[in-house]
């Protein structure tokens, strides 16, 4: 459990005054541990943990604005789920999704008392550019900003960016023909055996 | 002993496409083993999380990576694993290869280029030589693949134009964005000679394939409509219906066994099922691309090749070839230009088919009197929406930008401006520090040593580079564009890649004969951009179909 306690650490680093650097780099100290799909699976309702926090986290980080959509409006919790059922992912990015998830109520109930979900908009803002400073939370914060850039602009058939909403509001005009729910990324790659008679 | 086949080609992109339609129109019998899958027009879509950001058309790096070398300030040369850096060295793994995702900009070679040593003399540290053939013997089958191919254009004369032994290109040129308008006017006022680039995309449907449907996103996607003319499209489909060829998809060779006598006896590979499988022909053709090429004639070890296929010389692998140059972008800010202006400079959809050459021959005192040149070429900036996005994420300072200040900085760079851009082509110099060899430590999924590519380049290319993207700016200032950069470097671009099987006269000294054959095996060729001594100024597509066309004769009239 090494590599879990180092991260965990490195994420609430910010409460060790004069720690040292801990040689965390990329995802590969995490690579030999997954965290079980079933975790996911089980749990791939709103108002569970980790969606719960994660859900509060992406509307935060990208809010609903009078005149342009939000986390909320992109569908950005399920583009996440889908992802992280979709075949591909690589393992240490699930289960930092996950583990951050635990790290983040834990800092948060250490400070505030109350987990993160129940805390204001401000506090909210502080306690996740504390996260920033840490190399874990840096990481845990920039991997759910992409999933949000990606629900907000890749096609609507990976479950975010409903009806376009996210090229709308940029005036981006996509490609065509679009992907066939049929033919999603994952399923491009899966090994087929065609011969024509020779 | 009976062979299996005629011809077994190892890869089917530019360099195996080709051979195999001309050998099966020859009513030979023709096999393609093909490390990816068989996609067609059906599977490809304008999908950003598959072409980009996903990459579905090239294997994972956890599966199979590269190891790169790159110097240290130490002196040292010291390698990587592509799976640790997550620099990714593969271009689409597919049938029909990484022809399914060029842009399909496609220039022929010049006369000098094939005797650059002879023309511009040597060059410290440079392993600079002439080719064995003339421009001349490549001429018919650039121009073969204007029509097999299919290329559109129009012909220009222009100061360094190459001769031609056909009129006009085949295709009139794609619809063109309004842009070139201002691409034009700028040339004009500068005094420079404003050129269409071909392109190998099909304007109209023709030879079975629909013509573009201008969706705007070209490069890096596979095409919907078959207008691009990638190996699988233009030539695989049609091979194929002869009856004379197969395709096996999914199928990745790890050696080619030869006999006592050196020649190559069998292909060993493991199919969709992880089977090992052998298979025969009379002749073999090796068109990997050339990382790859020169990673399986190494991996081929046998008792008159205990170095690798080819490799009795210690040739193989080296003078690896990139495209050296550079790239920049101008942003043509809407709020400068009347509104009808600014609603032309945002269609998306047409081709901004011009380039420069005023410079593939430089007669410069700055550049100490006569030097090699290149290439410039203008094109929009790619219109991927996730990529674009994606850059906003870290501000200057390396923190995270989220909240409302995100959405801001979002909306404001997808309609603040239409971003120009041109990409310099010039001679990626072939030196002692640019090869492949195999690594020692490192292994694919099927256990065999990976590619490990030392990437060092030469000093003068970027002397060139940057000579080039001057003349670039000031057709990018000279049109109003704002937030003018520019960077030229050393680094190599993975998709543009060539060399590690130089062809020439001496066995000493190349890998293979002026037929592209292997010095000393008597039925083994290679066909992909291996085979080249020194590249040219210019993306190499075009020159690796027409060779391969010229070797499809060669090899027909041997069997």
């Amino acid at each position: 459990m090494a590599d879990q306690l180092f991260s965990r650490r490195d994420f609430m680093r910010v409460l060790v005054t004069a720690a040292a650097a801990y040689p965390i780099s990329g995802l590969a100290e995490l690579r030999s541990k997954e965290t079980s799909l079933a975790v996911y699976k089980k749990s791939s309702v709103i108002n569970k943990e980790p969606w719960l926090t994660i859900a509060e986290v992406q509307a935060h980080l990208f809010p609903t604005e009078k005149n342009s959509p939000g986390a909320k409006d992109i569908h950005a919790l399920e583009y996440l789920q889908t992802m992280i059922l979709s075949p591909d992912i690589e393992p240490a990015e699930r289960k930092l999704i996950h583990d951050g998830v635990g790290w983040l109520n834990d800092l948060s109930k250490q400070q505030y008392s109350k987990t993160f979900v129940n805390l204001t908009a401000d506090e909210k803002e502080k306690i996740l550019r504390q996260v920033e400073g840490s190399n874990a939370g840096s990481r845990w914060l920039s991997l759910l900003l992409t999933y949000l850039i990606e629900a907000l602009l890749s096609d609507p058939v990976y479950a975010g960016n409903p009806k376009g909403i996210g090229w709308k509001w940029l005036n981006h005009q996509p490609g065509f023909p679009r992907p066939d729910k049929n033919k999603k990324y994952f399923k491009l790659g899966k090994p087929r055996y065609r011969t024509i008679k020779g | 002993m009976s062979q299996d086949y005629d011809v077994c080609i190892i890869g089917s992109g530019a360099g195996g496409g080709p051979v195999a339609l001309e050998l099966a129109k020859a009513g030979k019998s023709v096999l393609i083993l093909e490390k990816g899958p068989w996609l067609t027009e059906k599977d490809y879509f304008k999908d950003e999380l598959a072409c980009c950001v996903r990459s579905a058309y090239t294997p994972q790096l956890k599966d199979e990576k590269h190891v790169i070398e790159e110097q240290y300030q130490d002196g040292s040369w010291q390698g990587e694993s592509t799976e640790d850096s997550g620099w990714d060295f593969w271009n689409g793994n597919v049938v029909g290869g990484s022809s399914n995702l060029m842009s399909g900009f496609f220039y022929r070679l010049k006369e000098k280029d094939f005797r650059l040593l002879s023309e511009f003399g040597k060059i410290e540290g440079a392993n600079i030589a002439d080719w064995p053939i003339s421009y001349h013997d490549l001429e018919p089958y650039y121009a073969k693949a204007e029509t097999e191919v299919g290329i559109s254009g129009r012909v220009q004369q222009h100061q360094y134009f190459e001769p031609r032994s056909t009129k006009d290109f085949p295709y009139p040129p794609t619809i063109e964005h309004p842009i070139v308008n201002r691409i034009d006017k700028a040339c004009e006022q500068l005094g420079f000679t404003s050129l269409k680039t071909p392109r190998a995309i099909l304007p109209k449907a023709d030879m079975g394939r629909n013509g573009c449907q201008y969706s705007g996103f070209c490069g890096s996607y596979g095409c919907s409509t078959g207008a691009k003319g990638s190996a699988r499209a233009a030539l695989l489909n049609r091979a194929v219906a002869t009856g004379n060829c197969k395709i096996v998809a999914n199928a990745k060779v790890v050696k080619l066994e030869s006999n006592h006598q050196g020649n190559v006896i069998a292909v060993k590979y493991f199919d969709e099922n992880k089977s090992k499988q052998s298979v025969s022909a009379k002749t073999y053709v090796v068109a990997c691309q050339a990382i790859e090429t020169s990673r399986l004639l190494l991996s081929s070890t046998g008792a008159k090749h205990p170095k690798g296929l080819g490799n009795n010389h210690n040739q193989l692998g080296r003078n690896l070839l990139f495209s050296a140059g550079g790239s920049g972008t101008g942003e043509m800010t809407y709020s400068k230009f009347d509104k009808m202006s600014a609603e032309q400079l945002k269609i998306r959809g047409p081709f901004v088919n011009r380039g420069l050459q005023d410079w593939y021959f430089i007669d410069d005192k700055k550049m100490g009197g006569k030097a090699k040149g290149g290439t410039i070429d203008f094109l929009l900036r790619h219109p991927n929406a996730i990529s674009k996005a994606m850059s906003l994420k870290w501000d200057d300072n390396n923190k995270l930008v989220w909240g409302k200040e995100l959405k801001r900085q979002l909306k404001s760079t997808f309609n603040t401006s239409q971003d120009l851009r041109f990409e310099v082509f010039n001679d990626w110099l072939p030196t002692d520090n640019c090869f492949v060899s195999l690594d020692e430590k490192v292994k694919d999924k099927w256990g065999s040593p990976v590619a490990k590519i030392r990437i060092g380049y030469h000093e003068h290319d970027l002397k060139v580079g940057e000579y080039l993207s001057q003349k670039a700016l000031k057709v990018l200032k000279k049109m109003g564009a704002d937030n003018i950069r520019y960077s030229v470097s050393g680094s190599p671009p993975a998709n543009l890649v060539a060399g590690g099987c130089r062809f020439g006269n001496d066995i000493k000294t190349s890998v293979l004969d002026k037929n592209c054959k292997v010095h000393d095996v008597d039925n083994l060729y290679v066909t992909d951009g291996s085979f080249m001594p020194t590249g040219g100024s210019v993306p190499y597509t075009w020159t690796i179909y027409a060779n391969s066309f010229r070797v499809a004769d060669i090899i027909k009239q041997r069997i």
